[in-house]
């Protein structure tokens, strides 16, 4: 009986990998076929325009306390001209795309996939079909180049938003002069850093929305379904983006070595 | 003409239709009846090429639906006008921008003609004045005419499916909504599959009458066949609706 349940877990794993990556193949696929300039227009508007309060938000208060907490810890060993590099480091490195992405996820994956779940149970997707549009193509691909493409848009300007805020407490807390702070910045933001504030970013963009695509799409059973769905959706997203974080930070690392 | 032969389709262990056949004229309105649950929907996923039997084919006008690739079943919904149970409008659009949807979809048509288009379809069911709503804003009846007239949107539907389209509605708009089928019906010359467990509008819009019950088809005839039929569960089912 153990063995029969791991066989059909095993089964059905497959057969949701087998179903998301035919999902993406086919999203890409419409990207260079069939590309939807207004639908892109739009949802990059809906996703990312929709979320730059929420994401500035979250990397000014990152940066406030992470030079809070550096300033702190790095005082005793009169290594605080060191941190407007080791504040710029940490945010361009990890925190911005990791701390946007997660605050996106939250609005963007759940609205995603509480839309679609929507459209699942009133058959709208059903509709979509019989009048002869593929719903990759007229709702998921389009998603997945604006979750993309504005991700690192907003989590590059939250990164600078977050260095910023990072200076008001180095001048006005840890009387590090605002030139100091400024040569530690510049020195932080080489090409290595810079490659990883941008890639990082582009592939939790892909991966906030196509996981909130996919559950949304899968979706049965009425409103308790949709709220079902949404909660994955989530929950799954901030998994894949840590997971992926982790892989990317390690691959950098691999080919760049450990240059800051 | 759409053609069902032997198709068995069944979801896991439990068998939905079993074996049945069925044959709908070109032109002609076939109503599928039965009790809830019956398989009466999943003859027109068949149909539609949205589920796949487990054995048997699907035929429309002579072409087998379940050996198109993607690009070709799609271009076959391309002829097909389907009316969903509540409508299944797209909430976020306007009554106007639903109708268009197909129009902006499958034509390179310029928006002056495509709002042209638009508005003689909804005039023809009677709700030009709604264009500019939200769907939420409409009553059920409302919705369900909308919903024809974007099955209608095609330039020429050769068929039309229609899922329990007067369900929860009041008789005077079910009414109205079975008339508007006859007239789309003549209008379109389309063949026509209605699934419904109303027997007053069943008689209204159909031409021919098909039973379904425990997955197979028990009964397939005219009005007159269907009333003199001798099976319980059909004399039962018409005593009960009158």
């Amino acid at each position: 009986m153990p063995f029969r349940n791991i066989l059909l877990f095993m089964t059905g794993f497959l057969l949701t990998i087998q179903d998301f990556t035919t999902m993406v193949g086919m999203s890409f696929r419409y990207l260079f076929v069939h590309f939807r300039l207004r639908e892109s227009l739009l949802e990059m508007d809906r996703l990312g325009v929709g979320s730059i309060p929420i994401v500035f938000l979250a990397n000014l208060f990152a940066g406030l306390d992470m030079a809070l907490q550096f300033s702190v810890v790095m005082a005793p060993y009169g290594a605080s001209n060191l941190l407007g590099r080791v504040v710029a480091t940490s945010i361009v490195r990890d925190m911005g795309p990791v701390l946007a992405s997660l605050v996106m996820s939250a609005r963007v994956t759940a609205g995603i996939t509480s839309e679609l779940g929507m459209m699942a149970t009133t058959q709208q997707i059903e509709a979509l079909l019989v009048m002869g549009v593929d719903p990759v193509d007229r709702l998921i691909a389009p998603k997945i180049l604006a979750g993309m493409v504005m991700l690192p848009v907003l989590s590059v300007v939250g990164d600078l938003l977050g260095i910023l805020a990072g200076l008001m407490v180095a001048e006005l807390g840890a009387h590090v002069p605002a030139p100091l702070y400024w040569s530690g910045v510049r020195s932080a933001l080489t090409l290595p850093n810079l490659l990883n504030g941008v890639l990082k970013p582009f592939v939790f963009g892909f991966i906030l929305v196509a996981v909130g695509c996919f559950y949304g799409l899968r979706t049965t059973g009425g409103a308790q379904g949709v709220g079902r769905a949404t909660t994955k959706a989530v929950v799954y997203a901030a998994i894949w983006i840590l997971v992926a974080n982790f892989l990317i930070s390690k691959f950098l690392i691999d080919v760049w070595g450990w240059k800051l | 003409m759409i053609r069902l032969e032997k198709v068995t389709v069944a979801y896991g262990d439990q068998i939905v239709l079993d074996g049945i056949d069925l044959e709908i004229p070109t032109g002609k309105t076939m109503v599928i009846l039965g009790e809830s649950g019956s398989g009466k929907t999943t003859i027109l996923k068949c149909v539609l090429g949205t589920l796949h039997p487990v054995s048997g084919r699907v035929l429309a006008n002579n072409q087998d639906i379940g050996k198109l690739d993607d690009e070709g079943l799609l271009r076959f919904r391309q002829r097909m006008g389907m009316v969903f149970q509540e409508g299944a409008l797209f909430d976020s659009l306007t009554v106007g921008e639903n109708v268009a949807f197909w129009l902006w979809e499958h034509t390179t048509l310029p928006d002056d003609k495509v709002e042209e288009r638009v508005r003689t379809l909804l005039r023809f069911v009677g709700l030009e004045p709604s264009i500019d709503q939200k769907p939420s804003d409409l009553s059920g009846g409302m919705r369900r005419r909308v919903a024809i007239a974007r099955a209608m949107a095609a330039e020429d539907p050769a068929f039309m499916l229609y899922d329990e389209p007067t369900t929860g509605l009041d008789p005077f708009t079910s009414k109205s909504i079975c008339d508007l089928m006859r007239r789309v019906q003549r209008e379109f010359r389309s063949t026509n599959i209605v699934v419904t467990h109303d027997l007053t509008d069943a008689y209204r819009v159909g031409d021919l009458f098909t039973f379904i019950k425990d997955a197979k088809v028990i009964a397939t005839g005219t009005r007159q066949e269907i009333e003199h039929s001798a099976d319980p569960f059909i004399q039962t089912f018409l005593s009960l609706d009158s």
